[in-house]
């Protein structure tokens, strides 16, 4: 029975490095690609140039050229922004759906499963329509009532869930789902009423990181609030494994399961609600890379969780450098990311899905 | 040390009374076995003990303190739980998930230690799943998965384990293989187990002590050897039983017996003459089919007699190995002349049983029918000398009918052999009494052969 080798996964921390390592290759790689797509074709010597000149203690060496000097607003000030703003939307959305799907034991679930999204969308469309409050929170009146409309609606979910002192989990999953239904028909009745707003209110529920949306401002906003969710939602990885092997049992290891449930519900609506409160809805992130993650990485969530949080930043900051590619003089109209998400995600991961022939983790 | 107390507990799903005060003890060393039908509250009454469902009223004390009233984390240290099957979906490798055991010990930033390695380890090493620490759990066999479990739960380090039908979804192997490890682990770790158990047999081997649940009540509690009885078991399950003691462990062995749900009733009483086992089928038989059976006079230790004990035939005895004395033959007599008819089945006759033979004569001068099964030549089974062959002919002539088998004999008594359920090549007389025929020697050799 004694075996003198030691088990491979003792060695699981050196592979984990390595995926790291590859991750951060990768994120860093997608911000250089997307910095130079768009309108303007810019060099990569000369975007490295501006971003140097702008890197502290080093910056002041730098000299611009003619060239790089007229380019510099277009990178520090327009696409820089709008590329932290898809890194922290698609790590955040990749974070909360990862949460979502331990928790739920489901590889269904995203952060729009517990009426998320709707709750978000209704707190928006309300903000558009109605107007309350614009006087006071200036550009930030939509932001605010998707993030408050998201937070709001999944504790409504959770409390409509209880039932005694225990939140099943399949019952907060319907439930979700149902509020998500009721919510939506409050959102299309809003469109019907909308008149002239219908157009801003469209615009808006169609998710995007264009410049409008993605200031500097804007980001440095809520990239402490998703930050900070993220290294929360980290700190519950062990908790979160355990809670796949079902809930009796995770209680039997010793987790305090009704505050877990309810924290972790917290913090993927934390997350989920200052996503959407940046870029609107943005589809498949949430969903799938967690999934793709879990198929690359597999179901241990302190790999996993950040995994997916460095793919899902580095992703959705790819497709976004691919819509402001495909807007052209030609066709003005910017792609709204999503549609990109979509059509590379799902065949990317059809094509993992199909070389691995099942989904591993579930 | 640790003691396990269950006080007054009341549980219930909804409004539904599934516990009803239920109140037991139990402590370190003991292997307790909870035992009842379905839906009788096994599983609820793990529940509660596992902190998943709160009873309503009562308590469950582990050293003194109320398990709900300490933190999850701090009872996770003292109590592990198999569960019936655990269904891990998620492709953890096997050292991963029995790592997880170590989770009540560590706080939320800390990771394994080379000591919560080597507390897995040893308990992987005891378990048998060492050597299978990189594989997958979604990709065990059950025995694996279940031994997986096991040894996750012994990582926690805890004072009791639960088990819920900790083997019931393994084969036969796997489930002593198991059995034998809890047991092991009971005796040498010094644990407390509380196990359901579906399978008496299962119980009544492992189990030091044996509690019984019926409707969510306990109806008996104690040693297993006193509570398995068959009273018991017919109270809480409903089913008719045989307790035996296992020839070779001493332990009690369940047999359970189906018996028809409608009896019929017949107002006609048949008197058997039989011994070594030939008449236990048609003892059944014509009990199931409502006849009134009387036997006798059979020795004590007879199987004959064992079958008239369970089927609660009124019997006429003799002390074992003894021949039938006045006193006995008087009894039989007595029960003979109140027969409607008497049978003498293939059973050999020695001087301490021939006596019988002569009972069955005063019956047909009373002119009480007789049937003698004759599936078996009177002569080959005479070890008087003579003497019973000569009796045979002598009740011939008084005008015994002789008949060739059972199904002869059931027709001759007007009954349906269909529903006596009695397939025709079924053996009245056992293998070993039957004469050797010719080629009997090659038949043994074959039966060798094959084992």
């Amino acid at each position: 029975m004694e075996n003198p080798e030691k088990p491979q996964q003792l060695g699981r921390k050196s592979r984990w490095r390595l995926y790291f390592a590859l991750l951060i290759l990768l994120f860093l790689g997608t911000i250089l690609v997307s910095l130079n797509l768009g309108f303007s074709q810019i060099p990569f010597p000369d975007i490295i140039n501006i971003l140097l000149k702008h890197t502290p203690f080093v910056g002041d060496s730098v000299q611009l050229t003619a060239f790089q000097a007229g380019k510099e607003s277009i990178i520090i000030l327009v696409r820089l922004p709008r590329i932290f703003a898809g890194a922290l939307v698609g790590a955040a959305l990749a974070a909360a759906g990862t949460v979502f799907q331990g928790m739920f034991r489901n590889p269904m679930a995203d952060p729009y499963t517990t009426s998320a999204s709707s709750g978000a969308s209704l707190g928006a469309a309300f903000a558009i329509v109605v107007g309350f409050g614009v006087a006071t929170l200036g550009v930030y009146t939509i932001p605010v009532y998707a993030f408050v409309g998201c937070v709001i609606s999944v504790l409504v979910v959770y409390l409509i869930s209880r039932v005694g002192s225990r939140v099943p989990i399949s019952t907060l999953l319907l439930t979700g789902i149902a509020v998500g239904i009721f919510e939506l028909a409050i959102v299309t009745y809003l469109q019907t009423i909308a008149g002239d707003k219908l157009g801003p209110l469209t615009f808006w529920l169609i998710g995007s990181l264009s410049s409008t949306r993605t200031t500097w401002a804007g980001v440095t906003a809520m990239a402490p609030l998703i930050i900070f969710g993220i290294v929360a939602v980290y700190l519950y990885s062990r908790d979160l494994n355990i809670l796949t092997l079902g809930e009796d049992q995770a209680q039997h290891l010793g987790i305090n399961l009704e505050r877990l449930k309810f924290i972790l519900l917290i913090l993927g609506a934390l997350l989920t609600g200052a996503a959407v409160s940046m870029s609107g809805l943005i589809g498949f992130i949430g969903l799938m890379i967690p999934n793709l993650t879990r198929l690359i990485v597999g179901p241990d969530h302190k790999i996993l969780l950040p995994a997916s949080v460095f793919l899902g930043a580095s992703f959705l900051v790819l497709c976004d450098g691919i819509t402001r590619f495909l807007t052209t003089p030609a066709s003005p109209q910017e792609v709204p990311v999503g549609v990109i998400t979509s059509i590379f995600g799902v065949v990317f991961f059809l094509f993992l899905l199909r070389r691995k022939k099942r989904i591993d983790a579930f | 040390m640790v003691d396990l107390k269950i006080e007054g507990v009341d549980c219930f799903y909804d409004s539904a009374k599934i516990l009803e005060n239920v109140s037991f003890s139990v402590e370190t060393g003991n292997f307790v076995g909870i035992l009842g039908p379905n839906g009788s509250g096994k599983t609820t009454l793990l529940k509660s003990i596992s902190r998943v469902l709160k009873p309503k009223k009562g308590a469950i004390l582990l050293d003194s303190k109320d398990v709900y009233k300490l933190k999850t984390g701090e009872v996770a240290k003292q109590m592990a739980v198999v569960p019936q099957d655990s269904n891990i979906a998620f492709s953890f490798s096997v050292l991963q998930v029995v790592l997880m055991g170590r989770t009540p010990h560590l706080r939320r930033l800390q990771t394994e230690s080379d000591v919560d390695l080597a507390i897995a380890r040893r308990a992987m090493e005891y378990t048998g799943t060492w050597q299978l620490a990189d594989r997958l759990v979604n990709e065990l066999s059950g025995g694996e998965r279940q031994r997986v479990i096991i040894a996750r739960a012994l990582t926690q380090e805890p004072k009791v384990l639960l088990l819920d039908e900790p083997t019931s979804h393994l084969d036969i192997s796997n489930q002593l293989e198991i059995m034998d490890l809890l047991k092991q682990l009971c005796d040498q770790k010094k644990l407390l187990i509380v196990g359901v158990f579906h399978d008496f047999n299962l119980a009544a081997r492992y189990c030091s002590s044996v509690i019984l649940l019926k409707k969510g009540k306990i109806v008996a509690a104690g040693k297993t050897a006193e509570v398995l009885t068959g009273d018991n078991i017919k109270d809480v399950f409903g089913i008719d039983v045989i307790v035996n003691k296992h020839p070779v462990t001493d332990l009690p062995y369940v047999i359970p017996v189906s018996r028809p749900k409608e009896l019929l009733r017949r107002n006609v009483s048949v008197h058997i003459v039989c011994g070594a086992g030939t008449g236990s089928m048609l003892m059944k038989t014509l009990t199931d089919l409502g006849f009134m059976v009387t036997a006798g006079v059979l020795n004590v230790s007879d199987t004959d007699f064992a079958t008239a004990e369970y089927l609660k035939i009124p019997v006429v005895t003799e002390t074992p190995f003894s021949p039938i004395a006045e006193k006995a033959q008087k009894a039989n007599l007595a029960m003979v002349s109140r027969a409607n008819m008497v049978v003498v089945t293939g059973v050999p006759f020695g001087l301490g049983n021939l006596q019988n033979l002569e009972a069955a004569g005063e019956a047909l001068k009373q002119k009480i029918p007789v049937y003698i099964l004759d599936d078996v030549p009177v002569n080959l089974r005479d070890f008087t000398g003579g003497k019973a062959t000569a009796l045979f002919d002598e009740l011939k002539q008084l005008g015994a009918v002789f008949v060739k088998d059972q199904i002869e004999l059931l027709r001759l008594l007007n009954v349906s052999v269909e529903k006596a359920r009695l397939a025709s090549d079924s053996p009245l007389v056992p293998d070993h009494l039957k004469p050797r025929r010719a080629g009997t020697e090659s038949h043994i050799t074959n039966k060798s052969e094959k084992a």
